[in-house]
């Protein structure tokens, strides 16, 4: 699971759906859908700190992407380790002074020839964010 | 109902230590004292039973003093209405099962009650048995028939089924759930199983060190998590699996096995028996109905 | 064969089994007291109760002599009151051995009642169960080993002993001449063929009676490990 420490910067809610914006460092403003109110949460208020949480199979990892796309939170980061074992491969990625792990096939991982050092994009549609209040 | 306000120096392996307690437990409520061994779980079920003498305080059950310091009041076991599971079930080894769950009840209503327990714990087949001829979760459900047969006020029960292995564990919940619900006494439960906990008692008190640290319903209780998921269980870890990168986690929600994904970082506190909370976004799970 | 040496094992074994019925019906309450207590006087009692162990029979034996004679206040008072006399008779010979084989009873009895796990004591506490049915229903049968080690330790012992019953009962056919004391008489006479029957007989049932409490309370332990 990723965890990163963000501060809520602004809060959409509609009925008991809510997006919520949250500022992690400069570069990274992350969204996160959520089942959730302001109303009936006592830490989802601008200005709180909150835990952006995803799973790592739900990060995926892009070269080169152009076109549009409706994902939101998408950041550059460095490969810094891959461990790749049958199916499934692990990629350690330092975007700004965050460490996000991201796990996909073996197949996509050779296909798109990732190794150390490179330069990408992970993405995580908002509605794959959990928040924990801190 | 039953107030407890007791106190007493324990002499530890780590020192003395100040076993403090308050509460009050309404009629019927199931109870679990909830800690690591060492916190005075059984040293207070012991003192509501009159088997260990506080220092101070009172026990007042439904109004009747069992022990108050103040007015040098002390009923002896014998006096007081409870029933008690030990540990490892004590039963009576020269006796046999129909035996033991009727040795306490007068002549006239004996057999009537023994048979009515023998069937509900589903021990008819064993009545004529001895101790030394069953298996733990027999013996385990012979000490629950016994301690029941009297309709104790409450009941008492030390960790009953800690020397048992899951599968047992989860079927004598359900029986004890079930027994709880047809004789409804006011139930004591110590127990270091998180699952345990969950499963079987609505209120929970945690100990440490002698003292309540927390108390409150198990989710409140331990489920201290701020997490915005909607869908989201408790379960206990029953099997880790590994597979490539990842480890395939079984959770035991309720009666169910679920499997979750875990990375590795995840793995790592990961340990079979261990209470998790899983979550997943509302957006998530797909919904169908069951064919009725 | 001869009518007195079968009127001597009679009387021995008249004594040993009198003795023996009687140390069971004191020794179970005492060794339960033993067992159970947290009483400080504990250690005085136990200590005396040991004592026949280490001190000579001829001391004990002398003792009660002195005691019970009847110029001196108790055996006087027993002899007016009751009509009883307890030295030089049958009745001194079973009070000397109950005292002399008293350890041989309390102490399986007081390990059977301390071997008993405690919460077999709470359980039965728990659910109400009184002290003396606890006793007889419960202790009791869980500790069946104790209570043969105990009869029969004490019946052999009482069979074997010497120094007491000469001291108290002296040696009066019929009335207190037991066993070991016709051995030793004989011996005396230079009959030692009466004394190799006497002897021998007692050898061979103190080897019985050992044997048979090794191999029973064996099986009592196989039993338990069932």
């Amino acid at each position: 699971m990723n965890n990163i420490l963000g501060t809520i910067t602004a809060i959409d809610t509609d009925g008991n759906l809510s997006l919520v914006d949250i500022t992690v460092s400069e570069d990274i403003r992350m969204s996160a859908l959520i089942v959730e109110t302001p109303e009936h949460c006592p830490w989802l208020k601008a200005g709180k700190k909150a835990k952006v949480l995803f799973k790592e199979t739900e990060v995926s990892i892009a070269r080169n992407l152009s076109g549009q796309i409706s994902l939101r939170n998408r950041f550059m980061a460095t490969i810094t380790r891959i461990r790749s074992e049958g199916m499934l491969a692990e990629i350690t990625l330092a975007s700004a002074e965050h460490e996000v792990v991201s796990i996909i096939t073996s197949r996509s991982a050779q296909r798109m020839e990732l190794k150390t050092g490179d330069q990408v994009e992970w993405l995580v549609k908002a509605n794959e964010v959990s928040l924990t209040g801190n | 109902m039953i107030e407890i306000a007791v106190s007493k120096r324990l002499h530890t392996a780590e020192g003395p230590m100040d076993l403090l307690f308050n509460g009050i437990i309404g009629k019927g409520e199931f109870i679990t004292l909830f800690g690591p061994s060492g916190a005075g779980k059984t040293t207070l079920l012991r003192m509501v039973a009159g088997l260990t003498l506080p220092d101070a305080g009172a026990i007042v059950v439904n109004g009747q003093a069992w022990f108050d310091s103040t007015r040098r009041i002390n009923l002896s076991p014998r006096q007081r209405s409870i029933g008690m599971v030990f540990q490892d079930y004590a039963l009576f080894p020269n006796l046999t099962v129909a035996e033991n769950i009727g040795i306490a009840l007068p002549k006239e209503k004996r057999s009537t009650i023994v048979s009515e327990l023998l069937e509900v714990a589903g021990l008819q087949e064993l009545a004529g048995r001895k101790p030394d001829k069953l298996s733990g979760g027999q013996r385990q459900r012979v000490a629950l028939a016994r301690a029941l047969a009297l309709k104790p006020a409450i009941l008492l029960l030390d960790e009953p089924l800690s020397a048992l292995d899951l599968q047992m564990r989860l079927k004598l919940q359900d029986e004890l759930l079930y027994l709880h619900q047809r004789y409804q006494p006011t139930t004591l439960l110590v127990s270091h199983d998180l699952s345990e906990v969950f499963r079987l008692s609505r209120r929970v008190f945690v100990l440490d060190r002698g003292e309540v640290t927390r108390s409150g319903s198990p989710t409140e209780v331990f489920s201290q998590s701020k997490i915005s998921n909607k869908f989201r269980f408790n379960g206990e870890v029953v099997h880790i699996k590994p597979s490539g990168v990842v480890y395939i986690v079984h959770v035991l929600v309720g009666q169910d096995v679920v499997q979750v994904i875990a990375s590795e970082q995840e793995r790592a506190s990961l340990t079979v028996g261990k209470r998790v909370l899983i979550a997943s976004k509302a957006f998530n799970p797909l919904i169908m109905t069951l064919e009725e | 064969m001869n009518p007195d040496f079968i009127q001597t094992m009679i009387l021995t074994f008249q004594v040993a089994g009198i003795t023996t019925i009687i140390l069971l019906v004191l020794g179970i309450p005492l060794s339960y007291w033993l067992a159970y207590t947290r009483n400080r006087g504990k250690a005085v009692v136990e200590t005396l109760v040991s004592m026949p162990l280490v001190l000579p029979p001829t001391v004990l034996g002398f003792y009660l002599l002195v005691f019970f004679s009847p110029v001196n206040p108790v055996g006087g008072w027993l002899d007016s009151w009751f009509n009883l006399r307890l030295v030089f008779s049958f009745e001194g010979v079973i009070v000397g051995s109950v005292l002399f084989s008293l350890p041989f009873m309390i102490h399986p009895l007081q390990s059977g009642f301390a071997a008993i796990p405690p919460n077999l004591r709470e359980a039965a506490a728990t659910l109400g169960i009184s002290r003396v049915k606890t006793l007889f229903t419960i202790l009791l049968p869980n500790m069946k080993p104790g209570i043969l080690a105990g009869c029969v330790l004490s019946f052999a012992h009482t069979v074997g002993e010497f120094g007491v019953v000469l001291m108290v009962g002296g040696n009066i056919p019929g009335e207190t001449r037991m066993a070991s004391i016709a051995i030793y008489d004989r011996v005396e006479a230079l009959d030692y063929s009466t004394a190799h029957q006497y002897a021998f007989v007692l050898f061979a049932i103190t080897f019985a009676t050992l044997l048979l409490v090794y191999i029973v309370n064996r099986r009592f332990a196989r039993m338990e490990l069932a």
